[in-house]
């Protein structure tokens, strides 16, 4: 139940983050999707020993999250859902890989630790940066772009049409589940017997709902086309965005920085 | 059940959108002949229902915990399979975009391992057949045993396959050092009991709209969309076989190529298997070996010390102890630059503030 | 001697005959035989299960039923459906139905390009609505985060810009508190068009129109001058209503 309205208010933040106006904010969503997608393929294909390479991949979002003026703990909240299972895969590593990669004093430090480590920080890193995405893109901008990509009309219209409807369905859910609720003090959720009824009554009245969003549409001319609001066109600086990032992280991919840098220190 | 991104290798995902989209590719195609008009705010509505009936708590009697709702299975007996598929897929985008629920890279592997299942798999394997069988002679209750028996089996049957997949797909990718069969072993029994419940849950929401609006279901023992259901059969197994090339293809050419892969996990781990490819030799696993040869060669010509050694081990160790410096130093830059933006942002706001 | 009068002013409506059932067993409408004139503001009252909706659905042709119905002299048929839902904006009780998009421009935007309007052109239409509705500072704020006021002028605005003749309105006032209660009170005064205006919001029936049309069981128990129906509480009565806050005698 109380899921309903942590998911509402997340919802919520999303928008409200999303429709800031900082210089991330700014660029082109078409930009952007690119450079968060090379991010991410980049980060996941480190190897899973290459600790030191992986850990220049934190600047990238440290320096979006600062430029875009987002809360960093906003991202770290959303960790927990994903974080279980790449931790139960993780913890599993350091009990099966015990070969040892490096020695400081009598501390071995086996591969499995390494791996773990660089598994859950892939993680991390690969969340903030969809996360960077669609907290500094509004909806309607990120679905042009998909638009943009060839992406078929009938997902992206339905991307809109559903994100619409969630929150006035989770809405509405929330209401039965708390009159639910009132009647039956103490339950946790929902009891075997109104499993059907209490989603099935959502489901018959959603219907009901349905056709008359069909109604109001076709009162609007509606011929299963829909009109997007235009993304302007990709302007210069979201252009050397892209491009400075993506040639940034290549480099960091190929080249290990943070070898280079240690190696500045240590003789 | 939602994979990560950190569980994929980049090969592993690239192969899984490929597949997935695939599949939403015919299906908007499919649609687009099947009054697509009419079923679009039909598919958004039970869709968005759909992913607030999954945050509701279902208890399940005689113990303290609570299941959810099976989306796949649900929303193909609703909405038909092709139309079901492009919903679960867009909740499964907005659940990873906006909830953090899988991740941006994964999602081709969970639509493949939660949609596609749930809804092809599930319908025309399980659903349709049942519903067109001649399982019990007595008419009365017929139907009403044929939508249970197809909800929990499809339940069970699809979320099997995920769960399969899933261990598949992080085998694949050489994330998990867990034996093959063990990964396997602690997944799908999991799975058979969340499948159980979530198909109970299915049986009875899909049983309240049979009583009272038995023509929401779709594919019930009728005559009349016979010719049209075995069009889409056909679509259905060239879909099928189109995605088993791409899926079977694309991992099997990984798995060989990659001794960290599939055989690998599959094979157990011994000793010696670990010394010939673990990271001594760091250059065979770049993002090609060319690659990774020039930064080799420009590390070595940027690095104007030389490679610290460490006494009584092996350079691996060293270059990993200028690794960590590194390492610490990028770290520890990133944790001043939130300081940093933190104290620029406060001192603004301090600033409109007092304006 | 008043039928002639009638003639003269155009008619936009009319019911011949209309019958209506959902199941062939109950009928909803049974020949109903009414007239709307351009310009006038017609509330459609009755208990529930009266009809009203169906009334209200089955001028845009949402519904088909028996007998002729005409919109500006055209008969609702599939032909000419483009045309009369051009003419005949409807304004649903829920606006979380009629506001899909997701922001209240595009949610305007929407009907304009489907009747083929260059972009230009609907984007000035829809500053011209907004601007006269008063509500520019919602244009681009998204559809979820209206409030309940903000989102019933909203739905006004889509159905004004597409410029109908008609306006049609199921429960205009339900669920608004007071003041934005008022405020579509004002709004649907200003408006010049033809009102068709279903509720049971008799106050505010009394406020907004000068005609009414008091259904029963499908079919008209009452039609004429808003005040005089409004007033007689032995008929309304008699049809599962009762007076108007503003006409009960204190203290009854």
């Amino acid at each position: 139940m109380d899921q309903l309205s942590r998911a509402q208010a997340e919802l919520r933040e999303m928008d409200a983050l999303a429709a800031g106006t900082s210089v991330v904010h700014r660029l082109h969503p078409l930009c952007k999707l690119f450079v968060t997608v090379t991010y991410i393929f980049i980060v996941v294909s480190f190897h899973k020993y290459d600790l030191s390479g992986l850990i220049v991949m934190i600047l990238y979002p440290v320096i979006l999250f600062q430029l875009a003026g987002i809360p960093v703990h906003v991202c770290f909240y959303k960790l927990r859902v994903v974080l279980p299972l790449v931790c139960a895969v993780g913890l599993a590593n350091p009990f099966f890989d015990h070969v040892p990669l490096a020695q400081i004093g009598n501390l071995v430090i086996t591969g499995g630790v390494i791996s773990m480590i660089t598994l859950m920080l892939k993680g991390c890193l690969a969340l903030m940066a969809s996360f960077l995405l669609v907290a500094t893109t509004p909806v309607d901008a990120l679905c042009g772009a998909l638009r943009r990509l060839h992406v078929p009309a009938v997902l992206t219209t339905l991307f809109l049409l559903i994100y619409r409807y969630i929150g006035v369905m989770m809405g509405e859910a929330a209401v039965m589940a708390q009159a639910y609720s009132l009647r039956a003090p103490g339950q946790k959720g929902i009891h075997i017997s109104a499993w059907g009824s209490f989603l099935g009554q959502l489901l018959l009245r959603s219907m009901d709902r349905a056709q008359e969003l069909y109604q109001s549409m076709v009162l609007r001319g509606f011929r299963g086309e829909f009109y997007y609001m235009d993304i302007p066109a990709c302007g210069a600086d979201s252009v050397l965005f892209m491009l400075i990032s993506i040639c940034l992280l290549l480099c960091a991919r190929l080249v290990n920085i943070a070898q280079l840098i240690g190696n500045l220190f240590v003789r | 059940m939602h994979m990560a991104d950190a569980l994929l290798a980049p090969q592993v995902a690239a192969t899984m959108y490929a597949a997935s989209g695939v599949v939403v590719g015919i299906s908007a195609k499919a649609l687009r002949n099947d009054e697509k008009k009419e079923k679009l705010p039909v598919m958004a509505v039970t869709a968005a229902l759909v992913f607030a009936g999954q945050m509701i708590n279902y208890t399940i009697p005689g113990t303290g915990s609570s299941g959810h709702l099976c989306g796949g299975m649900l929303l193909s007996a609703l909405l038909g399979p092709q139309a079901g598929f492009l919903s679960m897929v867009v909740i499964l985008a907005i659940q990873c975009l906006f909830f953090a629920d899988g991740g941006l890279l994964a999602l081709g592997a969970n639509c493949w391992n939660m949609a596609f299942y749930g809804c092809f798999i599930g319908y025309y394997l399980i659903w349709k057949p049942i519903m067109h069988s001649h399982l019990c002679a007595e008419k009365k209750n017929t139907d009403r045993i044929k939508i249970a028996l197809a909800s929990i089996l499809g339940c069970v049957l699809t979320l099997q396959m995920g769960a399969f997949s899933v261990v598949l797909e992080t085998s694949a990718s050489g994330i998990t050092e867990l034996p093959f069969a063990a990964f396997v072993g602690i997944m799908l029994p999991i799975h058979l009991a969340i499948g159980l419940v979530e198909g109970l849950i299915t049986a009875a929401v899909l049983l309240f709209v049979y009583e009272a609006r038995p023509e929401l279901l779709t594919g019930l023992s009728g005559g009349a969309e016979k010719t049209k259901s075995r069009c889409s059969l056909k679509t259905t197994i060239a879909i099928l076989a189109a995605a088993v090339v791409i899926v079977g293809g694309g991992l099997s050419l990984f798995a060989s190529g990659n001794p960290d892969g599939l055989e690998w996990s599959m094979f157990g781990n011994s000793e010696a298997g670990y010394r010939e490819n673990m990271g001594l030799d760091e250059e065979n696993y770049g993002v090609s070996s060319e690659a990774a040869r020039v930064s080799g060669e420009i590390q070595e010509k940027t690095a104007f010390l030389p490679d610290y050694a460490f006494r009584g081990s092996d350079s691996t160790a060293g270059t990993s102890v200028s690794g960590l410096v590194g390492s610490a130093i990028v770290a520890g830059a990133a944790v001043l630059m939130c300081v940093a933006g933190g104290f620029f942002r406060k001192k603004r706001r301090s600033c409109k503030s007092t304006e | 001697m008043t039928r002639q009068l009638r003639c003269e002013v155009k008619k936009l409506i009319e019911f011949q005959n209309v019958s209506f059932s959902y199941d062939s067993k109950t009928p909803v409408l049974q020949k109903i035989n009414l007239t709307i004139k351009k310009g006038e503001t017609v509330g459609l009252i009755g208990a529930n299960g009266a009809g009203k909706s169906t009334i209200m659905k089955l001028i845009p042709g949402l519904l088909h039923g028996e007998g002729t119905i005409l919109v500006d002299g055209l008969p609702v048929a599939r032909t000419n459906l483009p045309v009369i839902r051009q003419k005949t904006g409807y304004v649903l009780q829920d606006s979380d139905n009629q506001m899909f998009m997701p922001t209240v421009f595009e949610d305007l935007m929407f009907g304009l390009r489907n009747y083929g309007l260059s972009r230009e052109a609907a984007e000035a239409r829809v500053d011209e609505v907004l601007d006269q509705l008063g509500l520019q500072e919602l244009k681009y704020r998204h559809n979820h985060k209206l409030s309940g006021g903000e989102k019933k002028m909203a739905a006004i605005a889509t159905v004004l810009a597409m410029r109908p003749e008609v306006i049609l309105m199921d429960e205009p006032s339900a669920t608004l508190d007071p003041v934005n209660r008022r405020m579509v009170i004002r709004t649907i005064q200003a408006l010049p068009q033809t009102k068709l205006i279903a509720s049971h919001d008799l106050d505010m029936i009394l406020e907004t129109c000068d005609r009414v049309i008091l259904l029963s069981h499908g079919k008209i128990a009452a039609d004429g001058d808003c005040k005089t129906i409004l007033s007689d509480g032995a008929l309304l009565e008699q049809n599962r209503m009762e007076l108007p806050l503003c006409m009960q005698t204190p203290g009854r």
